[in-house]
């Protein structure tokens, strides 16, 4: 093979690479549009009793490692734009203040829509969302709805409560009350 | 010099190849730190988030091979830079940004000494473009044949 070829064979590569990275982004099998709290499609395999999916993302807290972590995990995945998700974040707030030495607490945005309901979810979205709500407890933007597409149970908020031995002792969708998730949380610290 | 930037080189393309392969498999993870870094928009992270690990594995073997090696280096150079931009800009605006340098398994956070290593980086890729292709390279036997 010679030179030119080589070159020629090099940068249909690096072609190749960039329109796989691309088309599976936007029509791969884990792109599902949520667009409704209460019509959303995913239904993650995460199931109570059952062993966590694991996850890491990277919050504003730092970098959250679900297999790392010893203590028990309090996972909310939310939408921007979702009402019930901006009303439930007193109750979270009220949870993280009363557990969070002894809970780990995290929230991963599980949209592709942001909070004015159209355009592209993202950092800023997420971190606006924060600011705007008075969000106190650790939150994470994932791209690509990883976390979403594992937990999610067909609406936002889903909240997961993973105990120490790392499954699902709790998994709902809603607006969640306190003394529910509070009860919830007890329980996997006995 | 012909052996000085063969080490190089090769020490360079490993690092890259070892950098990509770790990073294969975990796109969500990876698309996390990108996002981190709160500088590029979601319909870019997502798919550089899929392709940069192939895209290391291939700059990585390329160096190692010493094919087309001075425009590999100068590329890898370029991304190096980037890198360091991008993980300075992250400290400079007290971001805690998960470094994803070496996959899911790297906890690291953005700092000074990462944004020093991949300055070091690049200057070694620089070092392979001036001296490119070095000894036992492909680049040579194309030239010969």
């Amino acid at each position: 093979m010679n030179r030119r070829r080589l070159a020629i064979v090099t940068v249909l590569a690096i072609a190749v690479i960039a329109i796989a990275a691309i088309v599976y982004y936007f029509a791969g099998p884990q792109r599902r549009r949520v667009q409704t709290a209460s019509e959303s499609p995913i239904v993650g395999k995460a199931q109570v009793g059952q062993l966590a999916p694991e996850f890491v993302v990277s919050t504003t807290g730092g970098l959250f490692d679900l297999s790392k972590t010893t203590k028990p995990v309090f996972l909310e995945v939310f939408a921007t734009w979702c009402p019930h998700c901006q009303r439930e974040v007193a109750v979270v707030n009220r949870l993280y203040t009363g557990f969070r030495a002894r809970v780990d607490f995290v929230a991963v945005s599980g949209s592709e829509t942001a909070m004015d309901g159209t355009s592209t979810s993202s950092t800023a979205d997420v971190l606006e969302w924060r600011r705007r709500f008075h969000v106190e407890y650790p939150v994470a933007y994932d791209p690509l709805l990883n976390v979403a597409n594992l937990y999610l149970q067909g609406g936002f908020p889903t909240v997961a409560i993973i105990g120490r031995d790392k499954k699902v002792a709790y998994l709902n969708s809603g607006e969640l009350p306190y003394q529910e998730l509070s009860a919830a949380i007890e329980k996997v610290l006995r | 010099m012909e052996a000085a930037v063969f080490l190089v080189r090769v020490l360079l393309g490993a690092l890259l190849l070892v950098a990509g392969a770790l990073k294969v498999g975990h796109a969500a993870e990876l698309a996390a730190a990108l996002a981190s870094y709160r500088l590029l928009p979601a319909a870019i992270v997502g798919p550089l988030a899929l392709a940069l690990p192939y895209v290391e594995i291939l700059l990585g073997l390329y160096l190692i091979a010493g094919l087309f090696t001075r425009a590999i280096a100068i590329v890898s150079s370029v991304a190096f830079v980037c890198y360091a931009g991008a993980i300075g800009s992250a400290v400079v605006r007290h971001i805690a940004a998960n470094c994803g340098c070496f996959g899911p398994n790297d906890s690291a956070v953005a700092d000074w000494p990462h944004v020093a290593f991949d300055l070091a980086l690049a200057l070694a890729s620089l070092f392979v473009a001036y001296g490119a292709p070095g000894a036992l390279a492909v680049d040579r036997k194309l030239r010969s044949a």
